[in-house]
């Protein structure tokens, strides 16, 4: 439970993301199919969010249109004060490589580059150098110091995720958004990925946005959004298993 | 399986378009090729027919072959064309003549097509020249009155009543132009321009005053072609022969058509080679979707697919694309065969053209062939897709192999050094059908490299790579490192734009060591100040001999000897050449280097040999050498002599002019070489040489720097146009870079999507492509150049015999080749680029 004091302050602060009366519609006519109805949603710096919401609820389409990956029908999201749907193609780009960061299920890492490198991409897509001291701490959290000079392809799942966290941090994102980081892996092993997760936003003060369906992943962030039928349907503080697990079950209900 | 396949086709269309058009641009050229040489042939057959149509038997004197240079058959005596009038069964006889005549335009320069010959010839009686019919103006009368031909009439603005000069072997005239004749639908015969004089006229001015060169013959009738010929032959002396019109017809036909056979191989060369190219694509082609379809085979396979079913499925749809794309290509071949023609005009090869022929054996060549090459191509990955575990429908992407093959280092290893020895010893060895050796030897040379090539693409990658990593950062690192992540793909469209760079180049030594030869015979061998030739750059054209005769009469020439070009033959099937010039002279303008003899010994008669040849022939002096000369038959010509620099001489043999007369017909000079007298200022002797030839509009001066200049610019022209030809290798190499990184792009689809979602922007992804695709057509470029310049050694070391003493290689053209292939790989990359930059972000990273 956070104190009343600690929840004042975080609302205080800037929202790192948000979505104002957002919209998504695929298709158009009859067989239109809406993915996200009139959300309005924000999600505080310096706090590790959750989305969750059973499968068609809109959960990765609205974690999509909040990166810039994806463009809504109506509505406006921001990073930051940045409004992202007015953004021009070019400056999505940057944005996303200068702004933000991405952790995804699977096929994070660029085969032909070593892990060091594909960390160093975003620095790298920019020309930018990167700040060393801020990324040994990253990579030194992520514990992969002996493995940096090997491809993805010489890494285990685990192993890769921790790389792909690595490169979503290394260049001090807003924002960091992860699509469920952990589907691919064992529990053990998602379990590392959420304690990397967890401590960045602490120990480094940064911002993550998680789209899950498992309520062990959910339990990780210090706050939940629930989404059914396309809209925002509940938001739960400092979650647990079996909380996230009973509000479920009553949405499914 | 067959509905599976061709749904898969459909499926695919760009990827099958960009197959199939490696197979159309080949089977086009091919098929181009074939319409373009039947098309020449038949209007030389239609021609030839057309010409005789109405003459029933020719009366000419004997000859065992027909020389194109030289002339041929000796001219008969006027007296024989009463003789065979009075035999029985002839309607009409009358005699005709032949013999060099130019024309001169308006302007006052000789009309000289490069190729076809400039005759002049008598009028003849309307019943023997039913083909020749005048489009305006009246037959020639007088010695004053010309007709000529609708083409060159055309051409140079000549109407009836014109008047124009005409240049002969005696001098030159200027004629009232009184007819313009065309024959049936053509302007003009084969290309070459005519002026048509009446008979009396003719044979004084083509110097067969007395004599004609054959006696044309209809029957009344009353006998059969055949008897009227044994007939006429009754009549006939020894040394003249009675022949039928129709076989006259088709030996002047085939006659020409082996002149042009050349064309017709040489163009089917560079469809060979483009074709080569095109089965590398199709191969690479395959090879990929085989491997990104392993999932579909698997499942195949597990629901009961044999694997020969798998591999059939491969197959028959390498056979559909082959198919349809040989049928495509086909059509193209029409449009190629107008290109080739433009192509080789803009070259100064101008050939008579008509509708164009589409023979049978075209369709079924063009249809057979680029089937076979399509199924040929794929049967590799077809045998991979037929080998496909049901189990790998179930598993991750295949890796792709890496690391060092010792079997395909071997393998490749040995296929090279056997492609390599075929060809040296096609080469330097003594074999007959040297060039289909040497041919044969380049070919496995090229499939032992395409198969070492995927064991040096990454380092090679990784080299050619490093600047492009340093100047453009993360976009050039994954360039190189895309390009070096399957070696055997990169290596397979590399190693289609190296045939074609390979050749380049291989012609580029050619041509660099061609002008370096003659830059050192000029300063070697030519002691003569001034070359007088005639103006034709592919073939010798004729100067009179009053020329010769004018620039004696001068007193700035210390030394004047005119030369003949002319064929001769051996052994009843191999035609040589030989030179014949002026003994007493030829010495003090060339250096001949008499191994043997002096030259001098020449003007006794006999033959000079090159040392070498007579050394293989095992002559000595005072041998006799067997020769048969198309106009005196076969002679036995004692070796008066051996030479060792034949560099100006041009061929193995060597007599006198006074020879000469004596074993050809033809008169005309082909070269005069003049040597300035001491204390002759280079102005002066010039002047002198300008006045001697003022009225001969088709004789040129050249000083040595004028020879250098007009033997570079004919090589540039043959370099320009063997360029121009290879060229379409290259496109179709090109495409298969093209195609290979589409398929890459879509392969890579998730890769690229999360390279857009973390940050990179269309431009970069544009480059990364587009610098992939330069790094492997560098490499390409590069193997190709280290062949090729392989090739070119061999070649022209293999050349010395032949005169060709110096290797020379062209650096900056070569570089420059690299270069242009860089540029070129850019332009192959613009769809693939395209397609990566415009990547739905979203669907590439949720996309499976």
């Amino acid at each position: 439970m956070l104190s009343s004091a600690e929840q004042e302050r975080t609302q205080a602060t800037q929202p790192a993301s948000r979505a104002e009366h957002a919209t998504k519609v695929y298709g158009s006519g009859p067989t239109a199919v809406t993915a996200l109805d009139d959300v309005s949603v924000s999600f505080a710096a310096g706090r590790f969010s959750a989305i969750m919401g059973p499968s068609g609820s809109g959960k990765s389409t609205l974690l999509h249109c909040l990166a810039g990956l994806d463009d809504l029908t109506s509505g406006k999201v921001f990073i930051s004060e940045t409004e992202v749907t007015s953004l021009g193609e070019k400056e999505k780009t940057r944005l996303r490589r200068d702004k933000v960061g991405f952790i995804f299920q699977s096929f994070n890492l660029v085969p032909t580059l070593t892990a060091d490198e594909n960390i160093r991409l975003p620095m790298d897509l920019a020309r930018r150098e990167p700040d060393e001291a801020w990324l040994t701490r990253v990579i030194d959290i992520v514990g992969l110091g002996d493995r940096l000079r090997h491809r993805p392809g010489e890494l285990s799942g685990g192993q890769q995720q921790r790389v792909a966290a690595a490169r979503a941090l290394a260049s001090k994102p807003d924002i960091v958004f992860a699509d469920e980081p952990t589907g691919n892996l064992d529990s053990r092993r998602g379990s590392e990925i959420l304690d990397f997760m967890r401590t960045a936003v602490k120990e480094l003060d940064q911002t993550i946005v998680m789209v899950s369906h498992d309520p062990v992943a959910a339990s990780y962030a210090d706050g939940v959004v629930f989404l059914a039928d396309e809209k925002v349907v509940d938001r739960m503080e400092s979650p647990t298993v079996e909380r996230v697990l009973d509000r479920i079950k009553r949405l499914e209900a | 399986m067959f509905k599976t396949t061709v749904k898969g086709l459909l499926g695919h269309k760009l990827r099958m378009a960009l197959t199939a058009l490696s197979i159309v641009l080949g089977v086009g050229f091919v098929a181009g090729t074939y319409m373009l040489t039947d098309t020449m042939n038949k209007t030389f057959e239609n021609l030839f027919a057309g010409i005789t149509e109405g003459v029933d038997v020719y009366v000419r004197s004997e000859s065992s072959f027909e020389a194109q240079l030289g002339g041929s058959r000796k001219p008969i005596p006027e007296a024989l064309l009463e003789e065979v009038q009075a035999v029985d069964g002839v309607e009409i006889a009358a005699g005709s003549v032949s013999g060099y005549a130019q024309l001169v335009d308006k302007k006052g320069e000789a009309i000289a097509p490069s190729g076809p010959p400039t005759l002049g010839t008598n009028w003849g009686p309307e019943e023997l020249s039913s083909a020749v019919e005048l489009r305006s103006g009246q037959e020639p009368r007088g010695p004053r009155e010309v007709v000529i031909d609708a083409a060159t009439a055309e051409k140079h603005g000549f109407r009836v009543s014109d008047e124009v000069e005409v240049l002969f072997a005696g001098g030159n005239r200027r004629f009232e132009i009184t007819g313009i004749v065309g024959f049936g639908e053509a302007d003009n015969l084969a290309g070459a321009t005519l002026a048509v004089f009446d008979t009396a006229t003719a044979q004084k001015l083509l110097d067969r005053q007395g004599r004609f060169d054959e006696i044309e013959v209809a029957g009344d009738g009353s006998v059969t072609p055949s008897e009227l010929r044994a007939n006429i032959s009754e009549v006939l002396p020894t040394g003249v022969e009675a022949e039928s019109a129709g076989n006259v017809a088709s030996e002047q036909a085939s006659s020409l058509q082996d002149q042009l056979s050349f064309f017709n191989i040489a163009l089917l060369v560079f469809a060979g080679v483009a074709l080569f190219v095109g089965a590398f694509i199709i191969h690479n082609t395959f090879s990929i979707t085989v491997a990104q379809r392993t999932k579909e085979f698997a499942l195949l396979r597990a629901l009961g697919a044999s694997g020969g079913q798998v591999m059939g499925s491969v197959l028959i749809e390498a056979f559909i694309v082959g198919a349809i794309a040989s049928a495509v290509g086909l059509g193209a071949g029409a449009l190629t065969a107008l290109g080739l023609q433009a192509l080789l005009a803009s070259f100064g090869i101008e050939l008579p053209s008509t509708g164009l022929t589409l023979l049978p054996r075209t369709v079924v060549v063009a249809l057979t062939l680029g089937t076979l090459v399509s199924v040929v191509s794929s049967l590799l990955p077809a045998r991979k897709a037929a080998r496909t575990s049901p189990m790998q429908a179930l598993r991750e992407s295949a890796q792709e192999p890496t690391g060092f093959s010792t079997k395909r280092a071997v393998g490749g290893g040995v296929i090279t050094a056997v492609g390599a020895s075929i060809l040296l010893f096609g080469l330097f060895g003594s074999g007959s059908n040297k060039a289909r050796v040497v041919g044969f030897g380049a070919f496995v040379t090229f499939l032992g490299v395409a198969a070492l090539a995927p064991l040096i693409t990454r380092p090679l990658a990784a080299v050619i790579g490093t600047p492009m990593a340093r100047l453009l950062g993360i976009s050039g690192r994954l360039a190189r490192a895309n390009a070096a992540r399957n070696p055997k793909r990169t290596a397979a469209s590399a190693s289609a734009l190296m045939i074609g760079l390979a050749l380049v180049s291989l012609v580029g030594i050619f041509a660099a060591s061609l002008k370096a030869t003659t830059d050192q015979v000029l300063e070697e061998s030519l002691k003569a100040d001034f070359l007088v030739t005639g103006p034709s750059m592919a073939g010798p054209s004729p100067i009179s001999p009053q020329i010769a005769a004018d620039i004696r009469e001068r007193g700035e020439f210390s030394a004047v000897a005119p030369t003949r070009l002319g064929q001769w033959r051996r052994s009843s099937n191999q035609l040589l050449y030989l030179l014949a010039t002026d003994p007493a002279t030829f010495g003090e303008v060339a250096t001949l280097g008499e191994t043997q003899g002096h030259l001098q010994d020449l003007e006794e008669g006999g033959v000079f040999v090159y040392d070498q040849t007579a050394e293989g022939l095992g002559l000595e002096v005072g041998d006799t050498l067997e020769m048969e000369f198309a106009a005196s038959g076969t002679q036995d010509m004692p070796l008066a002599g051996t030479f060792s620099d034949k560099t100006l001489v041009g061929a193995d043999y060597l007599i006198s002019l006074t020879e000469w007369n004596e074993h050809f017909s033809e008169r005309t000079d082909y070269q005069v070489l003049v040597k300035s007298a001491p204390g002759v200022s280079a102005a002066d002797a010039r002047g002198a040489l300008e006045q001697v030839v003022e009225s001969s509009p088709n004789v040129t001066i050249q000083d040595q720097r004028d020879i250098r200049e007009r033997s570079s610019a004919q090589v540039d022209q043959l370099l320009g146009l063997v360029t121009a030809l290879l060229g379409l290798a290259i496109i179709i190499a090109l495409l298969g870079i093209t195609n290979s990184l589409v398929l890459a792009v879509f392969e890579r689809t998730r890769e690229l999507g999360l390279l857009r979602a973390v940050g990179m922007s269309r431009r970069q992804a544009r480059s990364m492509v587009r610098w992939e695709a330069v790094i492997v057509a560098v490499i390409g470029a590069v193997l190709g150049l280290v062949i090729g310049v392989f090739f070119g050694w061999a070649l022209v070391t293999a050349l010395k015999d032949e005169g060709l003493s110096r290797l020379a290689l062209p650096t900056g053209q070569l570089v420059a080749y690299v270069v242009v292939a860089g540029v070129a790989g850019v332009i192959a990359a613009i769809p693939p680029a395209r397609r990566a930059a415009r990547l739905n972000i979203l669907d590439a990273i949720s996309g499976a």
